[in-house]
């Protein structure tokens, strides 16, 4: 789902001339991060980690929930139009420009947020912001640069059509909701070459604007960033349309595809983003089993894969599945199994949940699926990109930083109590169902 | 003063009345009007930007036309072609105006022209 304009380094000049920034961390201490809110609604937070590497962010409410029935497939056109001419730069001189800087600038879209991430050197932050600048606030949709998108979104297509995951995830969503989330991140077929400049612009319009945009970054000051903020990506005010309130239905969706495997999803309503039950879920989710620790390795410690074993002899494979959004999430089983024994598995898949639901998990579960959610979250922050992005979504959707420590403690507080308590009011309502499947 | 005097009083007056009239003024419009006419292709209905020589540059910019400007331009060389064929020209208030001449191709050429330069600027260094 990303589109990466990505470019060479010339490794040759970097070893020769190696510069130790991580010398300076001995004398000075571990910087929280900073957040502010410019006048303008714009969000700006930054990090410096004291790395020779800058990554900057900038979030934008703009994700495929924001999409009409008039405009579907917007999003998807619009993040494979981001290398495109701007008023500012063409679209050689950004290519070049941030080749030439060995900088590399990244289009990521979820059913919420539009992220833009750019890498560069430290040193070279000037230079090179000046093209997120122009991406992200003053795109020259022209007619023929968009035509000539259209075989990109084709193969965008055709790759997403060749997993099995990615279809059911598209078709869960379309299911579980009536509108808003139910919104695919890829371009529908009847939208294809419809999507015109006008729906570009009337989008851009609506959704980039300062108040639904956050930028963050990571190794640079804040007061530069700050500026940068203040300068550029606060001409455009206002709140900009509001997106529709997801309205969760239950279903049930089955699609023939001729494969020899089933692919099911069974779930139903979950919670939302940052609230007290999404921890519930999230422990739960790491009970039920969330992919396994060992590659290779047979999935002991997964509560759906000791249930289903039992059930049958044939290859399977069975993860807790949960996702949240900023007022909705979903919570399920997300269960492969051979086309011939896909009642059982199933059937012994949801009998571990409803165990689960009717309090039969022990202490030492509970301790485990809470360790291995902390570790998970941890080493997650390990990494620059997942370190952007969780700083960049906080900061978006509720404009403050909750630290590393806090989400621990947060999660140390879930009580199975919780658990039962948060599983037995879902499950009892509306539950969806999700094949892919075999004839 | 006497009558040499009074003469290159004149002759600069008039030279400096002819520096500063801007390109549209009532003089060089006249001119082009006239130039306009006898370059001939408006008796069978065409532009200027019609005729203007397909090079890859043009040809690019021809391709970034909108629908609707790519199809009149079509229908007017289609047009002019038949008459061509035929050795005839249209009826006299048929032939396009000098007013009414619009340059449909030139800020598409001009920037395909500029995106060259850039590229070949940047091939220089």
């Amino acid at each position: 789902m990303a589109f990466i304009l990505e470019t060479l380094f010339t490794h040759t000049e970097c070893f020769s001339q190696r510069r130790c920034y991580a010398a300076a961390r001995r004398s000075e201490a571990l910087t929280e991060p900073l957040v502010s809110k410019l006048p303008s609604g714009l969000l700006v937070a930054s990090l410096e980690n004291y790395s020779p590497v800058s990554k900057i962010g900038l979030f934008v409410k703009a994700g495929s929930r924001f999409e009409t029935a008039e405009n579907l497939g917007v999003t998807h056109i619009l993040r494979l139009a981001s290398n495109l001419t701007t008023k500012g730069a063409s679209a050689f001189r950004i290519c070049q420009g941030l080749e030439a800087a060995g900088a590399s600038l990244s289009v990521t879209s979820s059913r919420e947020h539009m992220v833009y991430s750019l890498d560069c050197l430290r040193d070279d932050f000037d230079g090179v912001i000046e093209y997120l600048i122009n991406v992200t606030t003053a795109p020259d949709f022209r007619p023929w640069e968009l035509s000539d998108l259209q075989p990109r979104v084709r193969i965008d297509k055709a790759v997403a059509d060749q997993s099995p995951q990615i279809g059911v995830l598209e078709k869960l969503h379309e299911a579980a909701y009536k509108n808003a989330l139910s919104n695919s991140l890829y371009c529908p077929d009847h939208m294809l070459g419809k999507i015109s400049v006008d729906h570009l612009q009337q989008f851009f319009a609506n959704n980039y604007t300062s108040a639904r945009m956050a930028l963050v970054g990571l190794g640079v000051s804040h007061a530069a960033l700050k500026q940068v903020g203040e300068q550029f990506f606060s001409t455009r005010a206002g709140a900009g349309a509001a997106g529709a309130k997801a309205v969760y239905r239950g279903g049930e969706l089955r699609v023939q595809s001729g494969g020899g495997l089933v692919h099911a999803l069974l779930a139903c309503e979950g919670a939302a983003a940052g609230s007290a039950e999404a921890n519930a879920f999230s422990v739960l989710q790491r009970l039920l089993g969330a992919g396994p620790h060992i590659k290779r390795g047979s999935n002991i410690t997964s509560k759906l894969s000791q249930g289903i074993a039992k059930a049958t002899a044939q290859p399977f494979d069975a993860t807790a599945f949960s996702a949240t959004y900023s007022d909705s999430g979903l919570f399920g089983v997300y269960v492969i199994s051979q086309a011939d024994s896909a009642r059982e598995v199933i059937n012994a898949a949801m009998a571990q949940v409803t165990a689960v639901a009717e309090g039969r998990l022990t202490a030492d579960d509970l301790t485990r699926a809470k360790t291995q959610l902390k570790t998970d979250y941890l080493m997650s922050l390990e990494s620059s990109e997942a370190l952007l992005e969780e700083l960049g979504v906080q900061v978006l959707s509720s404009g403050a930083y909750s630290s590393p420590q806090s989400v621990i403690q947060n999660i140390d507080s879930v009580t199975s109590g919780d658990l039962v308590k948060s599983q037995a009011s879902r499950f009892s309502s509306k539950i969806l169902r999700l094949c892919s499947e075999d004839e | 003063m006497g009558k040499t005097a009074d003469l290159i009083v004149v002759q600069k007056m008039t030279i400096d009345t002819l520096h500063k009239e801007a390109a549209t003024s009532r003089l060089l419009v006249g001119f082009r009007k006239w130039y306009y006419n006898a370059c001939g292709f408006n008796k069978i209905g065409l532009m200027r930007d019609d005729t203007i020589n397909e090079d890859s540059d043009v040809k690019e910019a021809i391709r970034r036309l909108p629908e609707q400007v790519y199809n009149d331009r079509m229908f007017r060389v289609k047009r002019a072609l038949d008459l061509s064929m035929k050795q005839q020209i249209l009826p006299k208030d048929q032939w396009t105006k000098y007013e009414e001449d619009v340059h449909y191709l030139e800020p598409y050429l001009e920037e395909v022209v500029r995106e060259r330069k850039e590229k070949e600027e940047w091939a220089k260094k």
